[in-house]
């Protein structure tokens, strides 16, 4: 759902390998789709979900748990997927549009593949739909973990390179102590990024109807779900807090440490230390230092024995080898008709929705990308005068900067009912509390995005505005909103990607017994998982895919191209 | 005579060139380097010095050639040879203890002997006290001593580095280059010969006991030079002064040849193809300034008054020879007519000046061609790139583009818009002089 600012290059005219994406997209689709249709699982038992507050802690646990695994599975993608992408030659060509399109792919897209396969090979455990909700959980944190690293990885500056291999560093020693060192600050900044993106969609992770299938894990998503649909003021409220208590227990025990850690990966002297307690009290404590100490003779021991001290051919793995490039052409062609089979059949799948269905997709898709638009440009207007104010003041932005990443790592979904059940007190429907419900689940990166852009101005920058005595508005035309528009795009990319996803849970809700609803293509979305109709699914996923898609091509692409050359603050 | 440490034959090196071809960094180079010596390698920028070092080691492998180590030729890296880093090249995430261990990671040492060995390197540079800083923490001249350690830490027959003490700060690779001649006169270390690679001569004489120079376009060497001063040397001793200088003028022949430089061929217009000197015109200007009271001074005396290396100031001076402002007659640097003239002139009429002697220019001439051969008055900078490729294939076109477009700007000849990427005309006001 967060792509990533350095992906967009220059604009390129469309070329093959954008055929060959559509190609892949329309596939991968189609894969999603035909699962479902091959294992129509058999019918399952429902835990019961109990509201009461004393099964809170066990649910939340479970959910943390979820998390921790998908985030397990997510670092692990990253780290075959980014070394891959980044060093295998010829490799980034095809995985990094792969990567493109997998990203745009709304979270429910994956949701009845994944769910329906499982439980159709354990159908007698809940395994099938735990590995399901899991998985679920980490399409929601993959992306810009991979995207980060592979960046980094391009990024290994060639003089520590050249004494790597110098030392004649192994393959393992090279990957560790410098291409996974090298990334590890980006990691991990986006590994907080991922775990918050991870939540957004744990209710539906936890509890969805499929068909005639009613799927439930406990959890703290499932909870939240019942909770609404029975309206339960006080069970919604304690979940609230639950999920909150988690997000916080996790920044100060997880990431504030890991920050504080990371420190030493950077090449600058930090000059606003953030303090992390937790991370204080293990760097002082005796626990460190064992630990430490048995990891240095382990390391120790399983030396390899001592080779002569030959001159190794150094090995580089992957460039060249001619004696494989036969089988990779056969594996590339064996990927090719793949592809080219998958999307002839999608397309034989979306030719079988009538001329009214589309209509009414396309439709859908103008009224969601409306709500978007709307929810980005009110966003808009107020964090990027907020944010600039905080930004300017550094004082400001050390106190209020980890509430904002609180409050943008909480789902919003979870308190999407509270404002809904407001909205209709004054009457206003979905299809305009929609748009609010959007903003409150994206206007946090750009708020985040803007107070960084405004702080990187030179203090200099401001006097000179001062001395020159610029009015109001020439100070925002002149200084401001060039100085910040890098990362205001940033922010917009992201907000954008996260309200596409994010109105798949607010155009269709289940609220005090009833079903809310409105034109857009999530409520679209939603209908069909529920109703189980595929044809339809595949549909409208593809659209969104595409939609996205094709935006960050048209739009964002030449922006951010101009973002760069133009308005980059040189330092 | 022994064999030699090591044989470089006919060594070729060639990158990928912006224009699909290819640019040729290195141009048959030979050069024997024998035990027991310093060996500078000094050039301008962009000789490809540094290239050099690194297919001697075996970073790079050249495109064609041999170099041979102790009469054996080579493949893969040299064992032998160790190299310290112009940016020190440190692993910020560990230590100045572990950065220097990382060098012997693939020597099969007892603990004991690994972490002996470690100990001492960082002694000799006199970084103890500072083992378990990181690399943030240090100063630039702390740093390189790490990259030094690092590089000792080996303990190689080769001590190579790359232009090791430009990052640094005067005072301090002062200091540091009368430690490294330590290192060496006194034998403590393996170390029996240093190849290094400099754009300073007064380093090069400082340090060396031969000098090697390179010219560019492509790199190949111009002069192989034996300096006898013993060590300690003194900078202020007349006798190194005068090598100094023997050298200056060595240089300035091999960039200013006596005779005349064979013809080169003619362009469409009838102008001579060659390509602008990276200099700016500001500097080339100042150059003026200082020549006016004297008429005339020694490239020597012009490096010692404008404080700048020789290689830096002999893109100046070849600037303002183009300009038909200053003549170099035998290593001298002589104001000429033109460039009282310009002197003399207030602004606006400079700028009518200097867009009359662009126009004479080859890359000038290329621009303006285009531009009145173009329908709409813009030319796209791709265009004129792939021309200066293909009429000047040893030169980087990016490179001769920015200076193009800095001077046209400063005479009013055409504009440029780095947004767009593309020339366009104006009207030119009726040339005067």
């Amino acid at each position: 759902m967060i792509s990533d600012r350095q992906f967009i290059r220059a604009p390129r005219a469309f070329g093959w390998i954008d055929l060959a994406v559509a190609g892949l997209l329309a596939a991968l689709i189609y894969a999603l789709v035909t699962v479902v249709h091959e294992w129509g699982g058999p019918l399952r038992q429902v835990p019961e979900i109990h509201l009461e507050a004393r099964y809170l802690p066990l649910y939340t646990l479970l959910s943390l748990s979820r998390g921790v695994i998908a985030y397990g599975v997510s670092f692990l993608f990253t780290m075959i997927y980014g070394y891959a992408m980044a060093r295998v030659v010829g490799a980034e060509r095809v995985m990094l549009p792969v990567l493109d399109i997998l990203q745009s792919i709304p979270v429910l897209g994956f949701l009845p593949g994944f769910v329906l396969g499982l439980v159709y090979l354990f159908p007698h455990h809940n395994v099938g739909l735990e590995i399901a909700s899991v998985l679920m959980i980490f399409t929601g944190q993959v992306w810009n973990m991979t995207f980060s690293f592979y960046s980094s990885l391009k990024s290994v500056p060639p003089d520590l390179v050249a004494v790597a291999r110098l030392a004649r560093m192994s393959w393992w020693e090279r990957f560790f102590r410098l291409d996974l060192s090298f990334a590890a600050t980006g990691l991990l900044w986006n590994s907080m990024m991922s775990m918050a993106g991870g939540w957004f969609f744990l209710m539906v992770s936890e509890a969805f109807v499929l068909g005639e299938h009613d799927f439930r894990l406990p959890g703290l998503g499932s909870y939240m779900s019942l909770a609404i649909e029975r309206g339960d003021g006080r069970a919604q409220l304690l979940g609230v807090l639950a999920m909150l208590g988690m997000i916080v227990f996790v920044d100060q025990v997880v990431w504030r440490p890991l920050v504080a850690w990371s420190h030493k990966f950077t090449d600058e002297e930090s000059t606003k230390a953030s303090g992390s307690w937790f991370w204080e009290r293990i760097r002082r404590s005796r626990l460190l230092r064992t630990g430490t100490w048995l990891w240095e003779s382990c390391r120790r021991r399983s030396k390899p024995a001592p080779v002569a001290p030959v001159i190794r051919g150094e090995g580089s793995g992957f460039s060249a080898a001619p004696a494989r490039t036969w089988t990779k052409r056969l594996a590339g062609g064996a990927i090719g008709v793949g592809v080219l089979f998958g999307a002839v059949k999608y397309v034989q799948l979306l030719t079988t929705l009538g001329g009214s269905e589309w209509l009414h997709l396309l439709g859908s898709t103008a009224a969601t990308f409306l709500r978007v638009v709307i929810a980005v440009v009110l966003a808009s207007l107020w964090t990027i005068p907020v944010g600039v104010l905080i930004g300017r003041h550094p004082r400001w932005a050390r106190v209020l900067q980890p509430v904002i990443q609180m409050a943008a790592s909480f789902p919003a979904p979870m308190i999407f009912p509270v404002v809904v059940g407001a909205m209709l007190v004054f009457g206003t429907g979905l299809g305009v509390s929609s748009v609010v419900l959007l903003l409150l689940g994206t206007q946090w990166y750009i708020l985040f995005n803007v107070i960084a852009g405004s702080s990187a101005i030179p203090r200099e920058l401001w006097e000179v505005s001062r001395l020159a005595r610029f009015s109001w508005r020439h100070r925002w035309q002149q200084l401001i909103l060039p100085a910040i528009f890098p990362s205001l795009l940033t922010g917009w990319i992201t907000a954008m990607g996260g309200a596409w996803n994010a109105s798949i849970v607010a155009e269709y809700m289940k609220y005090h017994g009833q079903t809310l609803m409105t034109t857009g293509l999530g409520a679209a979305i939603s209908q069909a998982t529920e109703r189980g109709d595929f044809h339809l699914l595949g549909a409208a996923v593809g659209i969104m895919a595409v939609t996205v898609v094709g935006f960050n091509r048209l739009v964002w692409r030449p922006l951010s191209h101009q973002a760069q050359t133009r308005f980059t603050l040189e330092t | 005579m022994a064999t030699p440490l090591l044989e470089i034959r006919h060594v070729f090196q060639s990158f990928p060139g912006a224009a699909g071809g290819s640019v040729e960094i290195l141009h048959d180079i030979n050069l024997d380097i024998r035990e027991h010596e310093v060996v500078a390698i000094l050039g301008p920028s962009g000789c490809g010095k540094s290239t050099l070092l690194r297919a001697i080691i075996g970073l790079e492998p050249p495109a064609s050639g041999q170099i041979l180590y102790r009469g054996q030729v080579q493949v893969g890296l040299n064992p032998s040879t160790a190299l310290v880093f112009q940016n020190f090249a440190l692993f910020p995430w560990l230590t100045v203890q572990q950065n220097v261990a990382v060098g012997l990671s693939h020597l099969s040492l007892a603990a004991v002997e690994r972490e002996q060995r470690v100990r001492q390197v960082i002694d000799a540079v006199g970084l103890a006290g500072s083992e378990e800083a990181y690399p943030k923490e240090l100063s630039g001249g702390m740093k390189q001593r790490v990259g030094l350690a690092r590089a000792l830490a080996v303990q190689p027959e080769i001590l190579c580095m790359d232009e090791p003490f430009s990052a640094l700060d005067v005072l301090t690779s002062e200091t540091l280059r009368n430690e490294v001649i330590d290192l060496y006169t006194s034998k403590t270390t393996p170390v029996n010969t240093i190849l290094m690679v400099t754009h300073s001569i007064s380093e090069g004489v400082f340090m060396a006991t031969r000098l090697v120079v390179m010219g560019a376009h492509p790199g190949a060497i111009r002069a192989v030079f034996d300096n006898p001063l013993p060590y300690p040397r003194d900078e202020h001793h007349p006798e190194f002064l005068a090598l100094i200088q023997k050298l200056h003028a060595l240089i300035t022949q091999a960039v200013f040849p006596a005779e005349p430089a064979p013809a080169i061929a003619a362009g469409a217009a009838g102008l001579p193809i060659r390509a602008i000197p990276g200099a700016s015109l500001s500097s080339t200007i100042g150059l003026l300034e200082m020549l006016e009271d004297d008429g005339h001074l020694e490239l020597f005396e012009l490096t010692r008054r404008a404080h700048v290396e020789l290689s830096q100031l002999l893109l100046v001076v070849k600037a303002a020879e183009m300009l038909d402002w200053v003549t170099t007659p035998g290593g001298l640097v002589e104001l000429a007519a033109a460039g009282r003239q310009f002197l003399a002139a207030d602004i606006k009429t400079r700028k009518q000046l200097l867009n009359a002697t662009l126009r004479g220019l080859f890359v000038f001439d290329l621009v303006v061609q285009a531009l009145k051969q173009s329908a709409n008055n813009e030319v796209d900078e791709a265009v004129v790139l792939d021309q200066l490729a293909r009429a000047l294939p040893h030169e980087q076109p990016p490179r001769i583009l920015r200076t193009v477009v800095a001077w046209a700007r400063y005479a009013e000849l055409f504009k440029y818009s780095s947004i767009r990427r593309v020339f366009h005309g104006l009207r030119q006001p009726t040339a005067t002089p």
